[in-house]
């Protein structure tokens, strides 16, 4: 099975700048929405919440919410495959809908924090950074020069 | 007469002509019936709106006696208005004459001649207060549904002691206090009394038809209502004629028919709507996409110590080796994903 991204990597800042909500609610359905006027409209800053909250509700849930930006050096892609693959072993396609580098994040009735497994999970990045980061050979060495020192003040 | 006067007036506010140039003159102020549905329509319909009438003098200076009721308590569209009504306590024969007796008794016709007259006749707003809140559907779901469930009767007893409140702060020399309730009159009562402990406080069933006062608040509060409901602009862009959704009474076929035209796959209905209703949530079942929140933490934490049987977990009937997820990525809830 291969899976093909069809879109050019380069052309990405020419991709339709898409606004997009991030909510605390799972959606039995697909298709369009009239996000315009049944949500952003009644989108309120919410500075009672601290500063840059926002808040709105969603089928009369109340949500806070504020907007974020995604990782830097990422770039937020959206996909979509038109055709189901109908065996695990077929071949996939993926085309871009649309790009962006900010969205609005939403909780259910409570206050965007480090606690939120959001904001947790998005340490995948700078774990991903680390680990793929090359390493140069003063980096190296220096840190082999360490590990020495160490190893001996242990062993005085 | 008078009745055929205030019918033409309605018809101009439902109308809402925007070029005509009266109703949009001081908007800040209701000092009649027709000032009445402009003054709502300036006003955000998300959002609660209080509105206190001029303080007059005397009720300054004279120990007052003031009255609380609702309405649209039940329904499940449009606003819920609390309003509350004061005037000093010799000053109860005004009430009587502008006809302020049981509301229930009272046709719509009426009740809007009686809210006119209160405004406008010298001898009626020269003695008689008044304030409303108008609490949004939107508020009343988003309260309604919270983590922390805030129920309906304590939304309506903290608006009614806001209003009290704004009256005490407006200057209102407050001396009794008759509020209309639905609910168990005592627990409201000694609630209130805790708050306001130096006002003679009655909470009583149908107080409505016993106290002129709270027939007049009451009169405030229903006249609100409808006018909020002929004014209301659906900021979603829908459009109603003559926003014909009935009472809002679940067992009337057009407000029936309304919650079954109107439904928004993804967000249900308009904020006219209270999601909070069982009427909504069951209209919206099955005719809506399905749609899951994390629901409150009512999960306990489950721990009675390391289960004996834990070291025999580790291996699958085939003798695989399961391996625990490493706790770094489990806390951050970060997994593996092999379809999508």
């Amino acid at each position: 099975m291969s899976i093909t991204l069809d879109f050019n990597g380069k052309n990405l800042a020419k991709g339709k700048s898409l606004h997009l909500h991030y909510l605390p609610a799972k959606i039995s359905g697909d298709g369009e929405a009239n996000v315009e006027t049944y949500f952003n409209n009644y989108t309120r800053e919410a500075p009672d919440y601290g500063s840059g909250m926002l808040n709105n509700a969603l089928r009369g849930y109340p949500l806070v919410g504020e907007r974020m930006k995604v990782p830097e050096g990422y770039k937020g892609l959206v996909l979509q495959e038109t055709e189901k693959p109908l065996s695990e072993s077929a071949d996939r396609q993926l085309r871009l809908t649309g790009v962006f580098d900010e969205f609005t994040y939403w909780n259910y009735d409570k206050v965007p924090s480090n606690g939120d497994p959001f904001r947790q999970a998005m340490l995948m990045a700078d774990v991903a950074k680390a680990l793929s980061e090359p390493i140069s050979e003063q980096d190296l060495e220096a840190e082999i020069r360490r590990n020495l020192e160490s190893k001996k003040e242990n062993d005085s | 007469m008078e009745d055929i006067k205030i019918k033409e007036e309605n018809k101009t506010i439902a109308e809402g002509d925007p070029s005509d140039d009266e109703d949009k003159k001081d908007i800040g102020k209701i000092t009649s019936l027709k000032s009445l549905g402009p003054f709502i329509a300036s006003r955000e319909n998300s959002q609660n709106t209080v509105y206190l009438s001029d303080v007059p003098a005397v009720c300054k200076d004279k120990p007052c006696m003031l009255g609380v009721d609702e309405a649209g308590r039940g329904p499940v569209l449009g606003p819920m208005v609390y309003g509350i009504s004061y005037c000093p306590l010799e000053s109860k024969q005004a009430l009587i004459d502008l006809g302020c007796a049981d509301s229930k008794q009272l046709t719509e016709e009426k009740r809007d001649v009686i809210f006119n007259e209160l405004n406008t006749l010298e001898y009626a707003n020269s003695c008689v207060g008044w304030a409303v809140e108008i609490i949004s559907p939107n508020v009343i779901s988003t309260s309604m549904y919270r983590r922390a469930k805030c129920s309906l009767n304590e939304v309506s007893m903290e608006s009614a002691m806001g209003l009290i409140q704004q009256a005490i702060d407006a200057g209102v020399n407050i001396a009794e206090v008759y509020v209309d309730t639905v609910g168990p009159p005592e627990k409201y009562q000694e609630k209130l009394l805790r708050r306001f402990p130096n006002f003679k406080i009655t909470v009583a069933k149908k107080a409505d038809s016993t106290y002129p006062i709270v027939s007049a608040a009451s009169i405030c509060a229903k006249v609100t209502r409808d006018h909020a409901l002929k004014v209301w602009r659906f900021p979603e862009g829908l459009v109603i004629k003559d926003n014909a959704f009935g009472s809002g009474y679940p067992g009337d076929p057009v407000t029936k028919r309304f919650l079954t035209e109107h439904i928004d796959l993804v967000f249900g209905f308009p904020r006219l709507v209270r999601f909070s209703w069982s009427t909504a949530e069951n209209a919206l079942a099955n005719k809506a996409y399905d749609m899951e929140f994390d629901e409150p933490d009512s999960e306990k934490p489950k721990y009675a110590g390391t289960k004996l049987t834990k070291f025999f977990k580790g291996t699958t009937k085939d003798g695989e080796v399961i391996r625990e997820e490493c706790r770094f990525f489990k806390q951050r809830h970060l997994s593996n994903v092999f379809e999508f």
